[in-house]
């Protein structure tokens, strides 16, 4: 492999990494009966040794599960149960019914499928200008959004915050929502440009033949086609939202516009005896996440990173 | 299945652009002045959002990093240009040294943990059966999906002093003697292993994931061949499955880079910086100076340090990109 490929191949190769991992196994399985497949020899000491990975990562969510399903007594004794017996759900009703958990579920939800919207509305836009048409700059364009995800998010946070005081933008909705968007924009481009790409000419053609608008090219021909590529990128947008918990915490000041994330910190704070109520809403909290996730998994690789990229 | 086989690490699991498009567009697209009217207009909102939430806030986190902006500033709405004035009083920190040593051996402590458990779990599970290895990704992936702040808050709970069940544990096993009560928190070293167990845990699912499907895309032939000549298990492993993952672990290792270099959450919601300001990283260094003591010119002047410092650590990584760009 020649240095220049590789560096194309770096990234797109751990997308077709993460996008493969799901089925990966499934065509070992198929071909393994014909090739010889030495290197993946089954082995009793590898299976001993992944087992015991596997109890090591499960635990900390095993046990997330089970203390949010014990009493509040039960939670406080130094000896500590392995299963929860009284089975309870009052954390969940303590958590639940606690000052903020409703009013934050609502300001995490507005704000997260706010950035979901907008986002997915500029990166079709934008990627549709940067791969179907050709002009000057383009790849100047392209370049700069690849690096602008190598700023730090956390450096960007004093500036914002600034701004967004001078503008009046602290505990608002648009503002975040902005902030938000800013930071998965790059990514969600360049995602969907990978989509485009993909497009042949013939259909664009064909369309202008028809005398068809760009306008209408985009909405009748492009998004129908994109849509694959739109539905990751929202729920990586989703993700992104729902999950900021640096930039809520600094630009929302006001305890009725706490997102979820902000919320649960203070509340690790304020009430830290209730480790009950404080769990069970993490679940309640991780949960769409954590089923969004599995959904997409195989797409996400390089949004985890740009997402971390942005702090 | 067409695009897999021919070169396992070029396959892309995106759609695959057809090589002669280049030309077929430029053919396509000649003429008229729509060719610049229309994708500058698609590209305005695009251009607004990220020139007002990221441009515009970098130049001014420049300018500020050179101001006396201090809580006065932020009344008045004067800020008076003090040159390097910024930079010198981080500098000259008695607490600069300290932080940026933490920062440093924490991100490659974290770095090399990351990559060495996630390599090593991503060459087990070349040797377990279907159902162990789909258990584990399913484990890992769990794992992978849960937002920072809720893991950060597990943590809190499994290593909490009286209740937590870390303490019962290794007070079970008896080999460290009696953890019961035992603070977490309480010592800087302590603090940054609990910290360091957390982001492990949290990232070698992405690295384990991606080599391990890096490596299953290595062609069977490869092995086949080496088997043959009777190459011992490290050999091939270092001649045959390192070459070929070269790109990937650039890639992986360049974001673990990043993503540690820049830790903020865990470290501030499970020790605040403390105890003592011990466990202050550069990114909570800034953040501190920044909001704690409104001292917003020298927290920028931190930023900007800080930023430059990641660049200078991924510039390689910045310039292949950039390379790679020719063939946009």
């Amino acid at each position: 492999m020649t240095t220049s490929t590789a560096g194309t191949a770096a990234p797109r190769a751990t997308t077709a990494a993460a996008a493969r991992t799901p089925r990966t196994a499934a065509r070992t399985s198929a071909t393994g009966a014909v090739s010889l497949r030495r290197h993946r020899r089954r082995h009793p000491v590898a299976h001993v040794l992944v087992y015991a990975l596997c109890l090591i990562w499960v635990f900390p969510i095993y046990w997330m599960v089970n203390t949010s399903f014990k009493t509040p007594a039960d939670i406080q004794s130094t000896t500590p149960q392995f299963f929860p017996h009284p089975f309870s759900v009052v954390n969940y009703i303590n958590a639940l019914t606690k000052a903020g958990f409703v009013s934050s579920l609502v300001n995490s939800l507005i704000i997260t499928l706010g950035t979901v919207v907008v986002s997915i509305v500029l990166g079709f836009l934008a990627a549709a200008a940067l791969t179907r048409f050709r002009f000057a700059g383009r790849k100047a364009i392209l370049i700069s959004i690849i690096c602008v995800q190598m700023i730090p998010g956390t450096a960007l946070l004093i500036p914002l915050f600034l701004s967004f005081k001078s503008l009046g933008l602290l505990n608002s909705y648009g503002g975040l929502i902005l902030a938000y968007v800013a930071s998965v924009l790059p990514f969600s481009i360049w995602v969907l440009r990978s989509f485009f790409v993909a497009l042949p000419d013939e259909i664009e053609e064909a369309a202008k033949v028809d005398g068809a608008s760009t306008f209408r090219i985009l909405r009748s021909i492009y998004f129908p086609l994109v849509l694959p590529g739109l539905i990751s990128t929202s729920v990586f947008a989703f993700i992104n939202g729902w999950n900021d918990f640096i930039t809520a915490y600094v630009m929302l000041q006001d305890q009725s516009k706490y997102t979820l994330p902000v919320w649960l910190v203070s509340f690790s704070t304020n009430e830290g005896t209730d480790y009950g109520g404080l769990i069970a809403a993490s679940v309640l909290f991780s949960l769409p996440v954590v089923i969004f996730f599995m959904i997409v998994q195989r797409n996400l690789v390089t949004g985890m990173s740009s997402g971390a990229v942005k702090g | 299945m067409t695009a897999h086989g021919s070169s396992p690490l070029h396959t892309t699991g995106l759609p695959r652009r057809p090589r002669n498009d280049a030309a077929r567009r430029r053919r396509s697209g000649a003429g008229g002045p729509r060719n610049w009217v229309a994708p500058l207009v698609l590209l305005i909102p695009t251009g607004i959002v990220l020139g007002a939430v990221l441009g515009y806030p970098l130049v001014r986190l420049i300018i500020n990093s050179f101001e006396d902006f201090g809580l006065r500033a932020l009344f008045t709405g004067t800020n008076e240009w003090i040159g390097f004035a910024n930079y010198a009083a981080i500098f000259t920190d008695e607490d600069f040294l300290p932080v940026l040593l933490r920062t440093l051996v924490f991100t490659a402590a974290l770095c090399i943990g990351c990559m060495v458990v996630g390599m090593a779990m991503a060459q087990l599970m070349m040797y377990v059966n279907k159902f162990t290895r789909m258990l584990l990704s399913s484990i890992l992936i769990l794992a992978w999906a849960l937002p920072t702040v809720s893991s950060t808050l597990v943590w809190q709970w499994l290593f909490q002093p009286l209740y937590g069940v870390f303490n019962w544990i290794i007070t079970q096993i008896g080999w460290f003697g009696d953890f019961t009560q035992h603070s977490w928190t309480g010592h800087p070293l302590q603090a940054f292993s609990i910290v360091f167990i957390l982001i492990v845990w949290q990232s070698v699912p992405f690295v384990a994931l991606t080599v391990y499907a890096g490596q299953s895309q290595i062609g069977d032939e490869y092995y086949e061949a080496a088997a043959l000549d009777g190459a011992s298990g490290w050999f091939i492993y270092r001649n045959i499955t390192l070459p070929f993952l070269q790109p990937v672990l650039y890639l992986v290792v360049i974001l673990q880079v990043i993503w540690h270099f820049n830790t903020f959450n865990q470290l501030w919601i499970l020790t605040q910086g403390g105890p003592d300001n011990k466990t202050t990283t550069l990114a909570l260094w800034s953040f501190q100076k920044a909001f704690a003591s409104n001292s917003f010119g020298q927290g920028s002047a931190i930023a900007i340090v800080t930023a430059l410092m990641l660049m200078a650590i991924t510039v390689f990584y910045i310039r292949r990109l950039v390379r790679s760009g020719e063939t946009l």
